[in-house]
């Protein structure tokens, strides 16, 4: 076995979790039946799922909604007993770990604040200085900082219900680092933000982990999120771990491609759009066609001068998207799924 | 540092807050102590109505019900200032998720939910609850030894407990029913029934508030160390069901808190 000096921030192994959901059938007849007869049906949220992180590394977890990304980071931080499996997380055992696990990371969710609504974040700061018993001395320090980082200036004295989506996100942050953690889970922090603020934020993360040292594991289902964060990436879908690795690989591996979406102004046909491209979707008067990355910008000129268009744009292919090209996964395979899943009631 | 400055800092940061929160807004303030002060005056007018047709209410005279009513008022004041605000809250907390933010913060979850919002200004009405005790223990015309007052300083701590340690059960509920935000309407309908001293209620009722829904011991007992009633005995006994609905709503939030499965996940 290798001995490393130190240990890993984040091991996670064979983790499991298994919800026990209600169903119940539409209507008040059903809602009457599942109040009288409860039935439950179990959903594996994350199945069998292993992986480490060393320590200042930041790797991304990416998958589509509902894929099982939230539910690991939560059984990571503490926040749910996994099903099965074990993990350790800056050297504790996350459900055992008590506040001195807690001392050291940092979980920051993109749909939730943790920010005061009424008071300034650094009324946030101040309360949070007090609950992770950071010294003044090291608190003015970090603060200016973050300041500096996250470029806040006089933002933190505003109340936070005058701040933007961004601008919030950005003290959220900071206020999630004033304890300086060591592990830090982000959950969608670029979720709804504008352009500029997420490329604040994108910025701010890598030149964050470089000073300190600090390992990152952030989940998003945008690419741009990835390619500017992480070198490594663990793609999910279904609670299963499909891909643990380079992302430049995980790239070669989806044959690189960039979607081309058009609003077209004349009627053309199908076959006529072959010629640009895979048709990866036809209703007129919108198609979406999908290019090699390389030929993208020569393409969509192709395509202006030659037809008479109203609308186009090239997007990176969703990640739902980039799982079925690298992975053959089908929309069949997603419903039988279903089926089998649905089959396995259990008592409550 | 130890648990307990640790947590003392914390609270002191919350008492910051909230001040600078509620500075904006002393309107509120203005309001809520008129309302107080009509709420006083006419259950004091209507207990003066009981003492038309009786002279005594369960063996109690007049001023000793209203020495009753004030330390009703100033636990009421108790639960506006730190309960209602505070773990009231928790439902919510738990439908939106919001509680996973506290759970990974390195302080005690119980606590933090408990003391995080206090409503500073609904304590006049413990003031003036208290004020109005002391005006009614001057009509009694008794003279008070020092084991009373102390006496009374201990049972009302212990109603403080006893009032705490219910919406602690009744709020922890949330984890399993999710939506149970009327169970604090239930709580101030069952309170109501504190307003009077509770030999003043038939066996069944008084054993129901003795032992099941321990409201008995948040006004009577305080108000009987007041007016003379309360012997050693039952003093020891009052802090004793302090401590007990403390440990037992304690563990229950254990129980309930191992169950918390977070919305969304």
């Amino acid at each position: 076995m290798h001995l490393s000096p130190m240990p890993s921030a984040i091991v996670a192994t064979e983790l499991s979790k298994t919800y026990d959901v209600k169903v119940r059938d539409p209507g008040i007849k059903g809602a009457l039946a599942a109040l009288a007869r409860p039935r439950y049906r179990q959903v594996r949220a994350v199945d069998n799922v292993s992986f480490s992180i060393e320590r200042g590394d930041a790797v991304a977890f990416l998958g589509p909604n509902g894929a099982g990304k939230t539910t690991t980071l939560k059984m990571l931080t503490g926040l749910l007993f996994p099903t099965a499996g074990k993990a350790q997380v800056a050297g504790y055992d996350p459900w055992s770990g008590g506040n001195p696990f807690r001392q050291r990371i940092a979980f920051v969710l993109g749909n939730k604040q943790q920010l005061l609504w009424d008071l300034p974040p650094e009324e946030t700061f101040r309360l949070n200085r007090a609950i992770y018993g950071v010294s003044l001395a090291d608190y003015t320090t970090r603060r200016a900082e973050l300041v500096e980082l996250l470029l806040l200036g006089d933002l933190i004295d505003k109340p936070v219900r005058q701040l933007s989506l961004g601008e919030r996100m950005k003290c959220e942050l900071a206020a999630a680092l004033l304890h300086q953690p060591e592990v830090l889970f982000l959950d969608e922090p670029t979720l709804g933000l504008d352009l500029e603020a997420q490329q604040t934020i994108r910025t701010f993360l890598g030149e964050y982990r470089r000073r300190h040292g600090a390992t990152i594991l952030l989940t998003s289902h945008y690419m741009a999120d990835v390619t500017a964060l992480a070198s490594r990436v663990l793609i999910i879908n279904r609670g299963r771990l499909l891909y643990d690795g380079e992302l430049s690989e995980l790239v070669a591996r989806i044959a690189p491609i960039k979607r081309i979406e058009l609003v077209l102004s004349e009627t053309v046909s199908r076959a006529r759009l072959e010629e640009y491209g895979t048709v990866a979707h036809y209703a007129p008067p919108r198609a979406t066609l999908e290019v090699p990355r390389e030929t993208a910008t020569a393409a969509s000129t192709r395509l202006l001068t030659d037809l008479d268009v109203a609308d186009l744009s090239i997007q990176d292919p969703p990640i739902e998207e980039v799982i079925r090209i690298a992975f053959g996964e089908t929309e069949q395979d997603a419903e039988e799924d279903t089926v089998r899943t649905d089959v396995q009631r259990a008592p409550p | 540092m130890t648990r307990f400055t640790r947590a003392m800092i914390v609270l002191r940061a919350f008492w910051q807050l909230n001040w600078l929160e509620e500075l904006q807004y002393r309107g509120n303030f203005v309001a809520s102590l008129l309302g107080t002060i009509f709420w006083l005056v006419m259950a004091m007018l209507t207990v003066s109505l009981f003492f038309r047709h009786t002279p005594q209410l369960g063996g109690w005279g007049y001023w000793d019900v209203v020495v009753l009513l004030g330390i009703f008022n100033a636990l009421a004041g108790v639960v506006e200032t730190v309960l209602r605000p505070g773990i009231g809250h928790l439902p919510t907390d738990v439908r939106s998720g919001a509680l996973d933010l506290v759970l990974v913060r390195p302080v005690d979850a119980q606590f933090y939910v408990s003391f995080r919002r206090l409503d500073v200004w609904r304590l006049a009405d413990v003031m003036l609850g208290l004020a109005v005790s002391g005006y009614a223990f001057v009509q009694t015309g008794r003279a008070i030894s020092a084991w009373e007052l102390l006496a009374f300083a201990v049972t009302f701590a212990v109603a403080i407990a006893v009032v705490y340690a219910i919406w602690v059960t009744l709020m922890s509920l949330a984890f399993w029913f999710v939506a149970v935000e009327n169970m604090a309407a239930l709580f101030d309908a069952v309170f109501e029934a504190a307003r009077y001293p509770v030999s003043a209620y038939p066996g069944a009722l008084r054993f129901l508030f003795v032992y099941l829904i321990p409201i008995a011991w948040t006004t009577t007992i305080p108000a009987s160390a007041l007016t003379g009633r309360l012997n050693p005995a039952l003093a020891t006994w009052a802090a004793a069901v302090g401590v007990a609905a403390l440990g037992a709503s304690r563990v229950l939030w254990r129980v309930a808190l191992k169950r918390y499965t977070s919305a969304g996940g």
